[in-house]
């Protein structure tokens, strides 16, 4: 061993190396608070090892990089861990940087001679920013595609050659392959390379300078190995700890793969960029434009940063400095925790992150088929879903009249601006908007058809009584029978048969009932006590096969009611004679208003025709709109 | 642990004459403290190595796990039978009747990764029609070193050109380059007329059959 040592010491001068490495010298002991830095290299060497790992497996094109990513998370051994470690190292390390910095700032460690080796690390600063930055496009979702669409904006913004350096970015006018290639190559290839040089020189020049000591004379002098060693390692593995309990608890996001034409506006940076977003938010940074808040303003307060070593030359400096830190210190903080709080408190906000959420599980549960994703991508998985879709058509297209569960088919309530008069003035407040149609939730159900049934005055203009109706007659004056309790085992087959007709994918029928119920409302058999008009003396094909012939008597044809050829016959045009007839109907015809591929969609959400789910659907806002119209009101 | 204090020196180690130590001045510190440096160090930086190498090794650890897809019947993929036996869409009857070797294109579905590409070539088959109106089906690919064995007209025998590999109708190997004899795929004859076949590719150079 000696001797091999020895024979490579002749020819390299390892011993030397090593010895320059590892006895640096500590005037006043080893301390915890010298950590920082070490912690620091360590991260960095999480992020070089994680990432090239990561390298072996990701596709950097618009096809391929969100479904790589999908693939490393979802299905390779140990991919969410690696990717969880690779994601959450960087924000430790932004972290760990912040803590250095301030450190540095208040012990005055940039003051001569070391002014050079503070500016190094400040580069070595925007390099681990622009890492984080290129890092966040790269899985391709939803997050980081509009995220850093605003950064590219920014860079937009800067005056002269603006739209030249974002063209340059981006690899084109706009968003595709070559900018992710373009990214990747920054994020994988040169800023790495610009850190390990200005991390070599940073190290070099502080060796140089030897460590800054805020008292020397407190203990004996010791070299860093091995005393300082320990103390950095078991800082390491305390941040290794955390980062790995972020990556196995936690774990790292991917939303759903990037959609240009799905706007995402719960779209925000990486939490360490939140104070400049929420600073560019304020009305009149927004006033002044983009380019004085996103490029000045922190253009200028880095350039203080830059300048403090030359600060400190005059008398109280440093006390500036110190003084200028914490004030940025609070102010991104405050920031930051606005920002937060805010998007908290933001019900729309919350929205958007519900439904960005529902699409990330959905496209992850429809890439594990054995169909797996199409070679267009998986942003078609999402576009040709009718659980994904459907909501989004029925926002567009129905949402005005009806509601699903008492929101708009999306999870949000649907509001209206209400013109009051206040003091004389006009004031305008937004309230719930009152539906007058169906709450369609559980169209075609057994609730469905009980409240119909039982209460069709109330439920079929949803909160507007429709009371001049045939139906809400026979609803009337049934009722007592329905609730007989002596015919509760009727009532229960009628509702069985009927919610049958739809035949939903996902439902289950029990076939004796629905038989039972099949002859009872036809007219076959009779309830127990008490009598009500059975169904086919006004509906008369009930029973058969439904056909769309737009013939009838106005009497809606209820043969497979809700079922997919009824739903669409339906929605094309509600007020032939086939079903309200024109002077009965208030629902507009959507044939030729909605494409039909569009319809499509919709109808086989409605009736439950999609790949089977395990993704929560949006929460029932009944209770909540029921509130909101008594609120409405008013007391 | 800071109470290793930076001052015992009574504990330094006679075992630590390496050069490291022994050419300048020795830092005094207790053997623990320095194992406890090194070993901690290590661990720091083995976690992230080796959960990344794990991953790496992924297409071993899921080696089998992954292509168990099951057969979906998708409109625009290949036809298969249970037994995963493709239908050629080849007939029995286009075969030449004097047992002349025909090339026919095999289609199967691929997975790959993330993708599942349906109804791509995957490989290339001789096809030989016997007087019983039976079929026997050949890999195209050369079990020496995998180039393509070609039908040739002038001896009536298969021939690779790569290095001069020779095998005759039946598959046999006429000359000591190839390792075995052609690699014979299954093949069935459903409703007497169209030939279904059951597609696989074998490692090369090996005296055995052995399917990658
Ligand atoms: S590969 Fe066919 S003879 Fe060598």
């Amino acid at each position: 061993m000696n001797k091999l040592l020895n024979w490579l010491d002749d020819r390299t001068g390892i011993r030397e190396l090593m010895h320059e490495a590892l006895f640096e010298r500590i005037p006043g002991g080893a301390r915890w608070r010298y950590v920082w830095g070490s912690t620091l290299v360590f991260t960095f060497s999480i992020q070089v090892i994680t990432g090239l790992f990561l390298w072996t497996a990701y596709s950097p094109s618009a096809q391929t990089a969100w479904e790589s990513v999908y693939y490393i998370q979802d299905v390779m051994y140990m991919g969410n861990i690696v990717r969880g470690i690779h994601h959450y190292s960087s924000s430790i390390m932004v972290v760990l940087m912040a803590i250095h910095l301030i450190q540095v700032i208040i012990d005055g460690a940039y003051k001569a001679p070391r002014e050079i080796n503070y500016w190094l690390g400040l580069i070595l600063m925007q390099i681990v920013l622009a890492l984080s930055l290129t890092g966040y496009l790269l899985p391709w979702d939803q997050k980081g595609y509009y995220a850093t669409q605003v950064t590219t904006k920014i860079m937009g913004a800067t005056p002269i050659v603006g739209a030249q350096i974002q063209e340059l970015v981006q690899g084109g006018p706009a968003y595709g392959h070559h900018t992710l290639t373009r990214f990747f190559a920054m994020h994988a290839g040169v800023l790495p390379g610009l850190l390990m040089l200005f991390l070599g020189l940073h190290i070099y020049v502080f060796r140089r300078h030897g460590i800054t000591t805020p008292d020397p004379d407190r203990a004996p002098e010791t070299t860093f190995w091995p005393d300082q060693v320990l103390k950095d390692a078991v800082a390491c593995l305390g941040v290794l700890g955390v980062i790995l309990a972020l990556a196995v608890f936690k774990g790292a996001e991917l939303s759903g793969p990037a959609n240009p034409s799905e706007a995402y506006s719960a779209a925000r940076p990486e939490w360490y960029f939140l104070f400049l977003f929420r600073f560019l938010r304020f009305e009149a940074i927004e006033h002044i434009g983009l380019a004085f808040g996103a490029i000045y303003v922190p253009g200028a307060l880095m350039g203080i940063i830059t300048l403090m070593p030359i600060i400190a030359w005059w008398k109280g400096g440093h006390k500036f400095n110190v003084a200028f830190m914490w004030l940025i210190a609070i102010g991104v903080g405050v920031l930051t925790g606005l920002a937060m709080y805010e998007d908290d408190k933001d019900v729309g906000h919350q929205a958007s992150i519900a439904e960005a959420n529902r699409d990330a599980e959905r496209v992850r549960e429809l890439a594990k088929r054995p169909s797996k994703i199409p070679i267009e991508g998986a942003g078609s998985l999402l576009r040709d879903d009718p659980f994904t879709q459907g909501p989004r058509i029925f926002a567009k297209y129905c949402a005005s009249c009806h509601r699903y569960n008492g929101h708009n088919g999306r999870g949000r309530m649907v509001m209206e601006q209400l013109k009051e008069q206040e003091n004389g003035k006009e004031v305008s407040r937004a309230v719930a908007s009152i539906p007058t149609g169906a709450d369609l939730g559980n169209f075609g159900g057994e609730g469905w058809w009980k409240l119909l049934l039982l209460n069709y005055e109330n439920h079929v203009g949803g909160f507007t009584k429709i009371e001049d109706s045939e139906m809400a007659t026979w609803s009337k004056d049934s009722r007592k029978a329905m609730q007989d309790p002596k015919n509760a085992d009727d009532v229960k087959a009628i509702y069985e048969y009927l919610a049958s007709l739809s035949a939903r994918p996902d439902s289950e029928y029990n076939k004796k009932l629905v038989e039972k119920g099949r002859k009872i409302a036809t007219g076959e058999e009779f309830i127990t006590a008490g009598k009500f008009a059975s169904c086919t003396d006004c509906h008369g094909t009930l029973g058969e096969t439904f056909e769309a012939t737009g013939e009838g008597f106005g009497y809606p044809d209820i043969a497979d009611y809700g079922s997919k050829p009824w739903l669409t016959a339906f929605i094309n045009d509600p007020g032939t004679d086939q079903f309200y007839g024109e002077d009965n109907n208030k629902m507009p015809a959507f044939k030729g208003k909605i494409s039909d591929r569009e319809l499509d969609l919709l109808v086989r959400w409605m009736t439950g025709d999609y790949y089977e789910t395990e993704v929560e659907d949006y929460e029932s806002k009944v209770k909540v709109l029921e509130e909101a119209l008594k609120a409405r009101n008013g007391p | 642990m800071d109470s290793a204090s930076p001052d015992s020196t009574s504990t330094e180690s006679p075992a630590q004459p390496t050069g490291e130590t022994a050419a300048f001045e020795p830092p005094r510190r207790g053997f623990f403290v320095k194992f406890l440096a090194a070993f901690l160090g290590m661990i720091v930086g083995a976690v992230p190595f080796v959960t990344g190498l794990l991953f790496f090794l992924d297409p071993l650890i899921r080696r089998g796990k992954a292509t168990q897809d099951g057969a979906m019947n998708n409109p625009d993929g290949v036809e298969k039978d249970e037994d995963g036996f493709v239908n050629l869409k080849v007939a029995v009857d286009a075969l030449p009747a004097d047992g002349t070797p025909q090339a026919v294109k095999v289609h199967d579905d691929k997975v790959d990764a993330w993708n599942k590409f349906l109804n791509v070539e995957v490989g290339t088959v001789w096809l030989l029609r016997n007087e019983q109106g039976g079929v026997t089906a050949f890999n195209t690919v050369c079990p020496h070193l995998g180039c393509s064995v070609d039908y040739r007209q002038s001896n009536d025998d298969f021939y690779c050109p790569c290095h001069q590999s020779a095998f005759d109708l039946k598959g046999s190997k006429l000359n000591q380059i190839p390792p075995r004899s052609m690699d014979q795929l299954k093949v069935k004859v459903k409703d007497g007329k169209n030939v279904w076949l059951k597609f696989q590719n074998f490692r090369g150079a090996t005296t055995e059959k052995i399917p990658t």
